[in-house]
Parts: structure tokens; sequence; C-alpha cells
């Protein structure tokens, strides 16, 4: 099943080369978590990083489905 | 005195004499300085019920004990007044380099009181100080002002001054220092105007003598190398700076769009910090010694929109860009020009001009009033409606008074998205909860600078929070608005506080900014010293508000805010919970009812 990921501002360089803009569609079997969906890409997964699904806070054992987006960005300051 | 020079400098604009006074060492420790400092004369001096442009206000710009040392990011400076956009407390905040080289000339703080009878401008060289005619000054942007200003003086010292919008007291005017940088929020350049002061320049090297020197210059190179550490692992900021925050804002639904109708921007991808790096993009421009860097000077090539300043940065871009429906860069990059030039608040005119975009969609006002159509995602209008502002001219003169008095006017209070007069910036509340207490409370109407729980709500800084929840909102919102009250005390920038001189342990504690306060005062602040120290400035300005007539009442959000549910996006449905959290932030405070109590007064030292 297909599942978006998408990686803001200089987490974007985690995505494969020549992805263009911020996001890209991965094919994940069922029952894939939010962790296992960004295993590939190299976040760091721990407190150094902001990890929602579908914009919203949610463990990162919480089962995707299709169409979901996992999104993640570095937790440093704002605007 | 250490860290402080304990030296305060008056300028009586009526009289056209200055002073120099010292400050009493117990005020000195108790209110820490800048924000703190300022907040305890102005309540002093000023009757909260006075009119703000009146001769009787009070104009204080104000350094911190960490200004113009080593501290990192030890470069700001506050300027405190009532504010005549909220009828309450303005204290707006500014890098850049004014405030170290403020700092240099000897002085702390400088209270500007009375009016001039003909524009001035004041030229502080350290104890030199000279109140010169600026009747050729007057009508020039900010830009021509500060270069005709070095001619005058000196080539190397530092100006703030205001801009046409200053000078014709529109309610949303900035004090611009170093041409690009503002102290932007609440209308501090219209109560310059309104003393027929144009511009303040500094020159000195009377830096402060420290307690500890060498044990600062150690702590202070220990803390920048944490800096590095995370610069070198990519830090967002010092790569895009504060614009890569539209796709972070914009995917958790919280982006402001065609005023604040929706959190979700279709155009977010024209206006991000990627477009903005890969376009226009000259150079990083620090403030003075600053080791994060998140300032960007730009250049537009495009004929139509050329120009070149610093800018847009993230509330600009949501303000003047998503919030007008604008999705293009170069556009409102001019328009942040050309607010930075006329000397505007990007925030508040932006969301005033989306406020108009809204009531021309819905027909209640149209050609005949604005002299042009106005709808959402017209780039054109936002640079014409900035330019109409600043001079008052036609509907300008409507705009200048912010989006409160605009849609009172038209009798459609739902399109003005502000708390006490003040307009939103780029965080919907609906979405992000916390903000929303926060603005409701903020001693300076809604802001971003007083309290920023997005911090842990959006970007997980110190820690994470549930940006939907509402649960403990009311001590986070409390235990950050007092951490920045520290901040804004102490003279440094939150970009750096927050992340690296707070302990995270016991929620926001100011274990090692205690640290660099004491190497450099001496004046020996535990950590829970400094939380009391600040804790004591917000509740005095709280007092400052209820004696201004801007008390618990005004302790809340626009309708949209409380009554119309989030259209889509993450946050779709929700609304601000706002009476749950605000019960619980009066019950932390020690506010029943929103007034502080008795023995709160007391145990502060206040009564």
């Amino acid at each position: 099943m297909i599942v978006r990921v998408k990686l803001i501002a200089t987490y974007r360089e985690h995505l494969p080369p020549g992805t263009n803009g911020n996001s890209t569609e991965v094919d994940v079997p069922p029952g894939h978590t939010v962790g296992e969906v960004l295993t590939p890409f190299n976040i760091p997964m721990d407190d150094s990083s902001v990890i929602v699904l579908n914009g919203l806070t949610v463990p990162l054992d919480t089962v995707v489905v299709e169409g979901d987006t996992v999104a993640a960005f570095s937790a440093i300051a704002g605007g | 005195m250490y860290g402080w020079h304990g030296r305060i400098l008056r300028i009586n604009l009526n009289t056209g004499k200055a002073s120099s006074e010292e400050i009493d060492p117990k005020i000195a420790k108790d209110y820490i300085g800048g924000r703190g400092w300022a907040i305890r004369y102005l309540a002093d001096e000023v009757d909260p019920r006075v009119d703000p442009f009146s001769p009787d206000n009070k104009l204080i710009f104000a350094t911190g004990p960490l200004t113009a040392t080593t501290a990192p990011t030890g470069n700001r400076y506050m300027v405190v007044t009532k504010s005549p956009l909220t009828g309450a407390l303005a204290h707006s905040n500014s890098g850049g380099d004014f405030p170290t080289w403020m700092k240099r000339t000897g002085h702390d703080m400088f209270i500007f009181e009375g009016r001039a009878e003909e524009p001035v401008y004041v030229w502080v060289n350290e104890d030199q100080v000279e109140i010169r005619p600026a009747a050729h000054l007057w009508g020039k942007d900010v830009h021509e002002t500060t270069d005709i200003l070095l001619g005058e003086t000196d080539a190397k010292a530092k100006v703030a001054c205001i801009g046409p919008a200053g000078e014709n007291l529109v309610l949303m005017a900035v004090i611009m220092n170093d041409k690009h940088r503002a102290a932007a929020r609440s209308g501090v350049g219209a109560v310059m105007g309104s003393k027929n002061l144009k511009a303040v320049v500094v020159m000195g090297r009377k830096n402060p003598d420290l307690y500890d020197d060498e044990g600062m210059r150690r702590y202070s190179v220990e803390l920048s190398k944490q800096v590095g550490v995370d610069i070198k692992k990519g830090s967002s900021l010092r790569v895009y700076g504060t614009a890569y925050v539209p796709q972070v804002t914009n995917t958790l639904g919280i982006l402001p769009t065609r005023n604040f109708q929706t959190g979700v921007f279709e155009g977010v991808d024209s206006i991000d910090g990627v477009a903005l790096k890969e376009k226009y993009l000259i150079s990083h421009k620090p403030c003075y010694r600053c080791p994060i860097s998140c300032g960007r000077l730009t250049a537009v090539d495009e004929e139509e929109y050329a120009g070149k300043g610093e800018g847009p940065e993230y509330e600009t871009i949501a303000s003047l860009g998503s919030a007008c429906g604008v999705d293009n860069l170069a556009a409102l990059t001019k328009a942040n020009y050309y607010c930075n030039e006329l000397g505007l608040d990007t925030i508040s005119t932006g969301l005033t001009i989306a406020a108009a975009m809204e009531l021309y969609e819905m027909g209640v006002i149209g050609i005949d009033e604005i002299g042009r159509p106005l709808p959402f995602g017209d780039a054109d209008a936002v640079i014409d409606m900035v330019q109409k502002i600043a001079y008052r001219d036609g509907f300008g003169d409507e705009l200048a008074e912010g989006s409160f008095r605009l849609a009172e006017r038209y009798n459609h209070p739902e399109v003005s998205v502000t708390a006490r007069k003040q307009e939103f910036p780029g965080y919907d509340p609906r979405g992000s909860q916390g903000m929303g207490l926060l603005y409701a409370t903020s001693n300076k109407g809604a802001s971003h600078m007083e309290g920023d729980v997005a911090y842990e709500e959006v970007f997980g800084t110190p820690v994470k929070a549930d940006p939907l929840s509402t649960d403990g909102k009311g001590e986070l919102v409390a235990r950050f608005q007092d951490a920045f009250a520290l901040i804004d005390s102490g003279g440094i920038c939150v970009f750096f506080a927050v992340r690296y001189v707070f302990t995270k342990e016991m929620m926001i504690w100011p274990v090692q900014l205690s640290r660099l306060l004491n190497l450099t005062t001496g004046a020996d602040y535990s950590p829970e010293e400094a939380i009391q120290a600040a804790e004591r400035v917000y509740n005095l300005e709280r007092m400052f508000l209820i004696g201004a007539g801007s008390g618990p009442e005004q302790d809340t959000l626009s309708p949209r805010m409380l009554h119309e549910p989030m259209p889509d996006g993450p946050a779709k449905g929700r609304v601000v919970d706002l009476e749950i959290m605000l019960s619980e932030y009066y019950q932390v405070r020690d506010w029943p009812g929103g007034i502080p109590s008795e023995e709160k007064l007391s145990s502060l030292g206040l009564i």
C-alpha cells in the first residue's frame, strides 16, 4: 500500500536523490508503523525529531493505512 | 555594578534636556533589566489610563545585563510604552547591532518623555547627548534616514528610527534599527512619532564590567560550541532562516490562510524557505556576534518587484503571504521591503489587509471604498495597500487603525483575528491550543514573543507537546511566559535561550541562564530567584493592564477562534477550548478571577 513521506527543511536531504519537492511515496506492507515507514530514511528517531502522522501527534508504533502521510522535521526553534 | 552600568539616560523632549541617573541596586536585581526595568519605571511614572499619544506617555528603550556581553545572542533590546493599538502595554523586542551600541554608550536604559515641538533626533555618544532638529528627515523612509544620520554623526554609529508610518501615527508602526530590524509590535513607532522623535543614534565604547570576565568568556564559548554542534547536524534555522516554518505549520494545518479561514494553504511550496533560498537569498545576515545567524539578506530581480533587503521571515510569509492568499514570493518579499522602509509591522499590516480582503469578498466593502478590487491572492493589491497604510492615503487611513477597528466599523467582528486588538502571529490556535491561551493572556496582546509554546506544540523543543490537547496548557503557558519575561529582561534572544539555557527536566527552568546572569552581574541568582523575578515582571505588567482597563474581560480571542471550527486539515472541527485552559491558568498564576491575589503580589514584593 502507498504511503507518503514528507521530510521538511534540512530533512529533505534524507529523501532519495532526485526527489522533486519535499515528499515521496513509498510502498509498504500492511501493518507497517510510522517508525517502520521512516526507518529507510535514516531520520534520527529520538527527541531531536518531530514526527507526525497526517499532521497529528501519535506514537511511533501507530499502524499506517493507505493514503497516510508521515512527516518529519528537526526539533529546533521556531519563527 | 557588574553587567549593568546602573545608569539610566532620561531625555525630556519638552525641555530639550537630558540627564543621567543611577538605578537602585535592589530594583536592578529584582527586575533583572530590559523588559523588567522598563515596566518598573513605566508603572511608577505613567498613569496606565494615559492617552498613548499624550506627552505624558513615556517611551523606554532598555537593554539587559547580558546585552553587549559575550553571552551568545547577547544583543537584544526592548521598547516599552503604553500601546496605541491595544490600549494596554507594548513591549517589543529587537536585535541587529543597535542594542549593543546602545549599551556601550554607558547607559542600560533610555527614557524619552514629553513631546518635542518640532521633529528631532537624539544623538547619544557616550555622555554627550544632543537633541538635534530633524525637519529634514521628516517624511523620509528608514533607509534614507539611516544613511543621512550616519553621515551627520559617525559612520560607525547605529540608528533606530521611524518611517513615514510612525510619523503618521499608524497604529501598527514599528521602530526600525540597523535598517532591517524591527521592534515591531503594538504600535511603538507611532508613540515615537507622537513625540516628534524621528530617530535615536548611538555610539560608544563602554562595555559593561563583568563580575567574572574569564568565567563568562569560557562559559560563552562552551554554549556557542553547543550551538555549533546543532548547526553542523543541519540546523534548519541556519540553512533556511525562519522561512522553513511554513511547511511545518502547513503540515500541522495551522498556517494562517485567507484571514484564518483555514490552516492549509495550497500555495505553500511557492513561498517557503526552499524557494526563498533558491531564488532570492544573497547571504546570511546575523545580529551582532550571533552564532545562529537566522537573518537573510535577499534581493529580488523581477523588474516589477525589484528590491533588496532582509527577509521575509516566517511571520511575514504567513501574514503578507498565505493570510492574504498570496503565493507570489517576489511580490510578498517586495511588500516586506516596503514595510521595513516605511516602518510597518508586517504581522498586523498583513492581517489587517487580509481582514479587508475578506470584507471585500463578502461584498461589505467595494471598489468605491477601497479604490480598487481587493480579492484574496491579489499580490499587487497587497503592495498597494501597504503603501497606502503608511501614508494614511485613501482607504489606507482606515486600515491604519488595525483590523479590530476596521471590523468594528463595518460591523463584522469575525474578520478581525486579534486578542487585545492586536493581530495574531502565524499559528492558528485552533490547531495549537496552548497558543490560543497564550494569545488570550499575553500582556502585549496576541504575540508569539511572550511565551511561545509553539516551541513545544509545533517544534518539539525542549520537549514535544500535543498541540491539540488542552491538558496542562495553563501551567505550560504560565511557565513559558515567565521564561520569556526572563529572556527579555536579560537581553538575549529566544532562539538561543529556549534551547540552550533552560533545562527541560523541570518543564522550562533557567539553570544555565542563572549562571550566565551570575557570571555577568555577580548578583547570585538561584534559578528560583530568577524565575521569581520574571514572575514579578509579569505580574507588574498585568497590574498595569488592569489599570489600563484591559484586565480579565479582555482575556479572550476573536469570535472566529471560539465559534468557527477549523474547516479542514489535521485540526478539522476544532475551536480553541479557551475556558478550560484559562481556568487552569488563573489557578497556576494565583489570579482568582484573573486578578493577582494579594498573597501573590505580596510574595513578589509588589505591595
